[in-house]
């Protein structure tokens, strides 16, 4: 366990070329001990090179890591008592599930019983125990990613846990109880875990802080609620959150109001020092409400399609060529086909370039 | 339907075993008469059509001396020259494949895939290319007609098989298994050997059978590198034949010769029918 500290990292995977292409740019960021974190981002953003840098699979072109305050910037893989679990499950198929799990413990030299002790633990915690004699590569693939799980927390003062999109091949039922299991896990040892993933549900369920990731760039790094509610950009807003965040070209209009055609909208934002150039408006479709005595902040919008998704309802509806969607309880009938929608003024997002004022 | 398919495949299966095994039978039955029973008609089973006799048998392990040909000396030659040879193609063509699997290298424009081809072509070229170089390297060493000559001959001709198969069945173990060592605690070495390694054996036996088949049934340097001193088992099984065809000795000697592939097939049938060398044979 360590708090790891990534200071002025930055990767290119041709750095001898005249213009590099960085597949992360510079970025300084500290891993609390103990804590939970998962880093969000659509294919190709740089989550895994950032993992790889972690655990020392690939040596950082700019910058340093350091774990505890001690720089290993140049240790090795192996000497950085790192685990790192990958999307499909590695093991070692021709070991038992016990010698899997006891790996890492035997490489490292630990005593026969203090490796029997953390095998047994461990297994108990991820429901292996009744497989521990069996063939490693017998088991189904989910058990198989429980292995690789385990290599990472048989070791009791391992750095971090760092986990690329873990739960991929595991059914949906089973992935609930995992991420459940890994929180407990986290509170119990007091382990580091950092979990990749491009699902957001899972992100949000699974981690004290979320840090998101687009083009090699950490655009946010937050609670789930910031990153909800407050999102810093209007990538944030639209990767954030199903379906994605209201996103309207307006002008300025006063201090602290919009507009969107001709309807004025409140926000709780000062704008006053902002220039009427690629000015943006972002409001979530949860906050967006069916008017009831409001008399401001009110857009009128013809309905175009009503989901039901069994919890709420999902409006889609038009204001001229500007599509808004609104997420209502489903007790609420909608008889019109017009209908008047209130945006709660402190939560609309000014955005100026794509970044939140 | 059903029993129609059935039937059909299980004639096939019959006519393709009698094709296969047809052959041998009638080396076993050649190898036990004599002179009489091959050359006056045609007989097909002992005691019934013709007195079966040791005799085709006793002459490839009888002395020269005593009328015999001996050929128990260049099968042990060859048992020598071929596994020594697989083994040191199996253990230095898996060392450079893993390399060529692993890391990138560059030389001018020379690229990994390059140095593959390079192991490659050494196949492709003709023998008769290679029989000069050969014999004035072996003679300017002096282990020209001596095994030691041929199993160094030998590797360079094994080698590029085992690398051709080995960097295939590496490229497809994921790379994810030796990094998942190293943050386990090995170091590159221990990767290789204690994980990378021991997942590829289906690769290596492949690789192994095919070194052990290439290098047994070699007759050509076997040929032109030896004279009197060293003799392959190839070389000697064609000596066998002259003006009189021994059709008996000669069978016997073929069935000998083909023992150890038949015991090689038999053992490395049992993973080809687990399905483990799918990756390995493609």
């Amino acid at each position: 366990m360590a708090k790891i500290d990534l200071s002025n990292i930055s990767h290119t995977y041709n750095p001898k070329d005249l213009e590099p292409t960085y597949a992360l740019n510079p970025f300084s960021m500290t891993w609390e001990n103990g804590k939970r974190y998962a880093i969000l981002g659509p294919s190709g953003c740089g989550k895994t090179t950032m993992l790889n840098i972690v655990s020392g699979l690939i040596k950082p072109t700019q910058g340093r890591i350091l774990f505890d305050n001690e720089d290993v910037t140049n240790q090795k893989t192996e000497t950085r008592n790192i685990s790192q679990v990958f999307q499909f499950p590695v093991i070692y198929n021709t070991m038992s599930v016990y010698d899997n799990l006891a790996f890492p413990l035997k490489c490292r030299d630990f005593e026969k019983n203090k490796i029997e002790e953390r095998v047994q633990s461990v297994s108990e915690t991820l429901n292996l125990s009744s497989f521990l004699n069996m063939p490693a590569r017998k088991l189904t693939a989910d058990q198989k990613q429980l292995i690789s799980l385990g290599r990472g927390l048989v070791r009791e003062d391992v750095a971090a846990v760092l986990m690329d999109e873990p739960l991929t091949v595991i059914d949906p039922d089973l992935k609930f109880r995992l991420r459940r299991n890994l929180k407990e896990i986290n509170e119990e040892y007091k382990t580091t875990l950092v979990y990749v993933t491009h699902d957001q549900n899972e992100a949000m369920t699974f981690a004290d802080n979320i840090i998101v990731m687009d083009q090699g760039e950490i655009v946010q790094v937050g609670l789930p609620k910031d990153l909800f509610e407050r999102p810093k950009t209007t990538f944030v807003g639209y990767f954030i959150g199903s379906p994605a965040m209201n996103l309207f070209e307006t002008q300025l209009h006063t201090d602290n109001s919009v507009k969107i055609n001709d309807t004025t909208i409140k926000t709780n934002t000062n704008l006053s020092k902002l220039k009427n150039n690629n000015i943006k408006l972002g409001i979530r479709s949860e906050f967006v409400k069916v008017a009831k005595d409001e008399s401001e902040n009110l857009v009128e919008v013809n309905i175009q399609k009503i989901e039901d998704f069994g919890n709420f309802k999902l409006l889609t509806t038009r204001m001229g060529q500007l599509t808004i969607k609104s997420k209502i309880n489903r007790e609420i009938e909608i008889a019109n086909d017009k209908v008047k929608l209130h945006f709660p003024p402190e939560k609309c997002c000014v955005y100026q370039n794509n970044k939140l004022i | 339907m059903e029993k129609l398919y059935k039937f059909l495949k299980y004639t096939f299966i019959i006519l393709w075993t009698v094709f296969i095994v047809a052959p041998f039978l009638w080396a076993i039955s050649t190898s036990f008469k004599d002179f009489q029973s091959v050359n006056s008609k045609v007989t097909y089973i002992p005691w019934l059509d013709f007195e079966p006799t040791l005799e085709g048998w006793r002459v490839l392990v009888k002395s020269p001396a005593r009328g015999g040909v001996d050929i128990v000396e260049p099968y042990f030659n060859s048992l020598f020259v071929t596994c020594t040879a697989s083994l040191i193609s199996i253990v230095l063509g898996t060392l450079a494949a893993y390399a060529l699997s692993r890391f990138t290298f560059k030389a001018g424009f020379v690229r990994n895939n390059d140095i593959t081809f390079f192991f490659i072509s050494q196949r492709i070229m003709p023998p008769i290319v290679l029989s000069i170089p050969f014999f004035i390297f072996l003679s300017t060493i002096g282990l020209l007609d001596s095994l030691i000559g041929l199993v160094v001959v030998y590797i360079v001709l094994l080698m590029p098989i085992a690398v051709w198969i080995m960097v295939d069945f590496f490229n497809r173990v994921p790379k994810e298994l030796d990094e998942t060592a190293l943050i386990d605690g090995c170091n590159p070495y221990q990767a290789f050997y204690k994980v990378v390694l021991p997942n590829s054996i289906p690769g290596l036996i492949v690789a192994g059978m095919f070194c052990i088949i290439f290098g047994w049934i070699d007759f050509f340097f076997a040929f032109i590198l030896t004279f009197t001193e060293v003799q392959l088992l190839p070389v000697k099984v064609v000596a066998l034949n002259s003006s009189i065809t021994p059709w008996w000795s000669l069978s016997a000697s073929a069935l000998i010769s083909v023992a150890p592939l038949i015991i090689v097939a038999f053992v490395v049938e049992r993973y080809l029918s687990k399905g483990n060398l799918s990756g390995a044979l493609k």
